[in-house]
């Protein structure tokens, strides 16, 4: 299969349409309008065989009965009020983090780079264990996570200004910071009591376990705003990829256009990590998928990418809560997973060249 | 039998795509052997199996009567040395520490560095003539000084046979004759066997004793300049039409390629200026590079910028494309200053086409040209007609329209240079400015792309500006001259008024003959040369020299 996704790419053949409405036109690559279809019928084929697993097995027909509101009691709170909102959270964050990958290892220009790597995700646990373990109250922990993340990210954007932002410096710098904020965390949970110190590793291990409607919430508005922004703004990214030089040469804002994408990337994998904390790999690993099945990321790949991080992060929660014996959170399986899976395809990439 | 051969290598990368197919080739011992072809028949690939650093599929290459590969990798070092293609160095390394690593194969655990290597490391800087800059960091050198250290490097392994790649490529005419010379003294006093990889053929022509001229991974000729250096074998090699001037007191010949354009020997009158620098002053950071310099570059005409390394060329450029803001001075784009326009606005009347973009992986030839309608686009209205025919229309004039769909990372180089400039030409403006865009290319594609851009100036009236390494391309190409050195403008018009042996020997620092180039009657630079010349090609017979005296003559 591996070869298939590699062999697809360098073979690739757009099928270029142009979508005409009024004043607004898009090219798009039907094939990759196809591969999101596709990719987005098997997202909605696995979240109702997600609904039917559990403890408590639910026939199909059940679940659609559960949906439409006309089933048992016991059927309809099992369904509405356990399933469907770990499942839209897992399918919601997903997304968030494959496109917030995308934006950072594009505007870097280095597949090694995504927020779990440059800071970001760090500066949102480092605040959020502090509150656990200092025990605030639960509720605000999405809103201080979110602070953490962003200001993260404006420590690591301000120390790598150096009158412009250069790619391998805001590396440097994250990597820098993450493992400064890193080992400040590690430290509140050894010092931590036993209680919360459980509860804090547990929430860094990255998980959907126990979302709520409210957590859905918060997830779909933020998608449904940055998604979209991180759409329109491929346009500009696309030429990014080509070199600054190339970018300023053909009349881009530069230096702004970096500072929206930074800003999207982060309020995407912020607001993914503040409800199930810093989930690992799929900011890697899903943009490099991505660009394998579809090529260089624009505007319909940025898509594309959104769809198989729901569809990967589905998967991996359902494969941590049922497949084995005992339940892990999804963050375990991702790592699990999906590092030994991101080692083959490097390797297979590799052994090409 | 040659100390150094290939018996019947067959080189492939990967399991399908093979660059050389059952080539044989003897090194001729104590000799210059330089390989030339073009791009992408294989020469550097060969050249890498002769050093042991590619193993052939078929055949094996012989070092004394041994098949290399057997041989311990160390053995081989003290024996042969190679200078790779745009090497890097690490960071913050000096000179003379990137020298000494060259004698890593005369040591071991057991036997720390002598004295015999500290002789050789300090005769190695000397050759180079690099003693003085020993305690500079590598990466804070010119390209020119750049290539030279490494050179030294390679010289301190002091083997009998050293295997050069493209060692003149990024120097000016001073270095590259330097160069040269240094290799011809190494063959003739110290009776080293040396083989080297040009890809400018007169570099080959002037130092070799045989040269071997490659096509599609095979050997089409090889023997002594003068008699492979014909203009039928020259075509058959690049597939491009040259002129072959030999000197008659024996010189060695001189090629120069000719195009499907022949710009007249008088340039066109220069009108109004399209583009304007006043006063400018202009750099980096802590390193000013630019200092005063006042230009006019005029309107549908082709400008040539030409100057030794680090004379400030790229760097006028960019300051003119507006991607540095200069310290002083102004320039204007149809006598408004640039500063005043929007980015976009900008980009719509004046193009720049950067030297070493970088291509994001599996981008299409097609997706590249694209971003140059970047700033006819919003994001809501990202493709058009016009944009579809300008696309279009750049991909025929470059003749990229059958690769649309490769990936520009499959391509070659000279195919990618065209892809590059399909997309400034997308962007459809009044003004373009490129920036060495023949370097890297055969002499072919290097006649193509100039072609292109006289085409360009002619038939759409379009301003050119463009930076060239080569002094002679400048002068056949050209209709105005900018001469730069040390970040000033010292010689400006057309280039019969403006070059001559002095100008060359002032700028360059070295000494040449210039005549009048037989196919058109503009200048030619024939570095360090005598001053008789006859004509080879038949063909030119009937193209007189127009007239010019023969300068400094």
């Amino acid at each position: 299969m591996v070869r298939a996704l590699v062999s697809s790419q360098t073979e690739r053949r757009p099928r270029l349409r142009v979508v005409r409405v009024g004043g607004v036109a898009f090219r798009v690559d039907a094939s990759v309008l196809a591969m999101t279809g596709l990719a987005l019928a098997a997202l909605l084929a696995l979240s109702a065989w997600a609904l039917t697993l559990g403890s408590y097995r639910l026939p199909l027909a059940a679940v659609i009965a559960a949906l439409s509101g006309s089933g048992s009691d016991e059927a309809q709170f099992i369904v509405l009020d356990l399933r469907l909102p770990r499942i839209l959270a897992a399918v919601l964050i997903g997304p968030m983090l494959a496109m917030s990958g995308a934006i950072f290892q594009g505007l870097v220009r280095n597949p090694l780079v995504s927020p779990d790597v440059i800071g970001v995700n760090a500066g949102a646990a480092f605040v959020a264990v502090f509150w656990i373990t200092t025990r605030h109250s639960p509720a605000a922990l999405p809103l201080v996570a979110f602070a953490g993340a962003v200001v993260a990210a404006s420590i690591v954007y301000l120390l790598s200004w150096r009158g412009h932002i250069a790619g391998p410096r805001l590396i440097l710098v994250g990597i820098g910071v993450n493992a400064a904020l890193s080992a400040a965390t590690s430290f509140m949970v050894v010092r931590a009591e036993i209680n919360d110190a459980s509860r804090a590793v547990l929430w860094m291990t990255g998980s959907v376990y126990a979302s709520t409607w409210n957590d859905v919430r918060t997830l779909a508005l933020a998608l449904a705003v940055l998604g979209p922004v991180g759409i329109a703004l491929m346009w500009s990214l696309r030429v990014i990829q080509a070199g600054d030089l190339v970018a300023r040469s053909v009349g881009m804002p530069l230096e702004r256009v970096r500072l929206s994408l930074i800003l999207v990337g982060c309020g995407l994998s912020a607001v993914a990590v503040s409800v199930a904390g810093p989930i690992g790999f799929v900011a890697l690993m899903v943009p490099h998928l991505a660009r394998m099945l579809a090529g260089p990321m624009c505007g319909s790949v940025f898509a594309f990418t959104g769809v198989l991080g729901a569809l990967l992060l589905l998967g991996a929660d359902m494969v941590g809560q049922h497949a084995l014996p005992v339940g892990l959170p999804v963050g375990v399986v991702t790592a699990a997973v999906g590092a030994p899976y991101f080692l083959y395809l490097l390797y297979r990439v590799n052994a090409r060249l | 039998m040659a100390r150094l051969l290939a018996d019947t290598v067959t080189l492939a990368y990967g399991r399908d795509r093979v660059v050389v197919d059952g080539l044989s080739l003897e090194i001729p011992d104590k000799a210059v052997t330089a390989i030339i072809g073009p791009n992408g028949c294989g020469k550097s690939t060969l050249l890498r199996a002769l050093a042991r650093l590619l193993a052939p599929q078929r055949g094996c290459v012989v070092l004394d009567g041994e098949a290399i590969h057997r041989l311990p990798t160390r053995e081989v070092a003290r024996r042969l040395s190679l200078l790779p293609q745009q090497a890097s160095a690490p960071e913050a390394i000096t000179v003379e520490d990137l020298v000494r690593r060259g004698r890593y194969p005369h040591q071991s655990f057991f036997q720390p560095p002598s004295r015999r290597d500290q002789v050789a490391v300090e005769r190695a800087l000397e050759l180079a003539g690099m003693t003085e800059l020993r305690d500079v960091p590598v990466d804070e050198l010119s390209g020119g000084q750049r290539q030279r250290a490494w050179i030294a490097m390679t010289l301190a392994q002091e083997t009998p046979l050293l295997l050069l790649d493209e060692p003149t490529t990024y120097l000016d005419i001073a270095h590259q004759q330097e160069v040269l010379a240094l290799i011809r003294w190494l063959n003739r006093e110290e009776g080293r066997t040396v083989v080297l990889v040009v890809h400018d053929v007169n570099h080959a022509a002037q130092v070799s004793d045989c040269v071997v001229a490659m096509r599609g991974g095979q050997v089409v000729a090889q023997g002594p300049p003068d008699r492979v250096l014909s203009p039928e074998l020259l075509e058959r090699v690049f597939e491009v039409p040259c002129e072959v001037v030999v000197p008659s007191a024996s010189g060695s010949p001189v090629c120069m390629p000719r195009g499907r354009a022949l710009p007249p020997g008088n340039s066109a009158p220069a009108g109004r200026a399209a583009l304007r620098a006043e006063r400018l002053s202009s750099g980096y950071s802590r390193r000013p590079v630019l200092r005063d310099v006042t230009v006019s570059l005029p309107a549908g005409r082709v400008t040539a910028i030409v100057g030794p390394n680090a004379c400030g060329k790229s760097t006028l450029l960019r300051t003119l494309a507006r991607l540095l803001k200069p310290e002083a001075g102004i320039v204007f784009l149809d006598e408004r200053p640039v500063w005043e326009s929007s980015h976009r606005e900008f980009a719509r009347r004046l193009a720049l086409l950067a030297q070493g973009a970088t291509v994001p992986e599996g981008l299409l030839v097609e997706e590249l040209v694209a971003i140059g309608r970047y700033p006819y686009q919003r994001w809501y209205r990202q493709w058009s007609e016009r944009d579809q025919q300008a696309v279009e229309r750049a991909m025929v004039a470059t003749g990229v329209i059958d690769l649309r769909w490769r990936a520009v990372e499959t391509l070659s180089g000279g195919q990618r240079q065209r892809a590059w400039l399909a997309m400034a030409l997308a962007q459809e403006t009044p003004v373009l400015l490129l920036d060495e865009p023949t370097t890297f290319l055969d002499i072919a594609h290097q006649v193509e792309v100039l072609d292109l851009v006289w085409e360009l100036s002619r038939s759409e009236g379009r301003t050119v500006v463009v930076v060239l390494h080569d002094l002679n391309q400048a002068c056949r190409y050209a209709d105005e001259l900018v001469v730069m050195k040390d970040g000033r403008v010292v010689a400006a018009g057309p280039p019969a008024e403006v070059v001559d042996q002095e100008l060359v020997r002032d700028v360059f620092g070295v000494d040449s003959t210039v005549i009048p180039d037989p196919a058109t009657g503009r200048p030619l630079v024939l570095p360090g040369r005598a001053l008789e010349f006859e004509l080879a090609s038949e063909r030119l017979g009937e193209a007189e020299p127009r007239g010019r005296a023969w300068r400094g003559a």
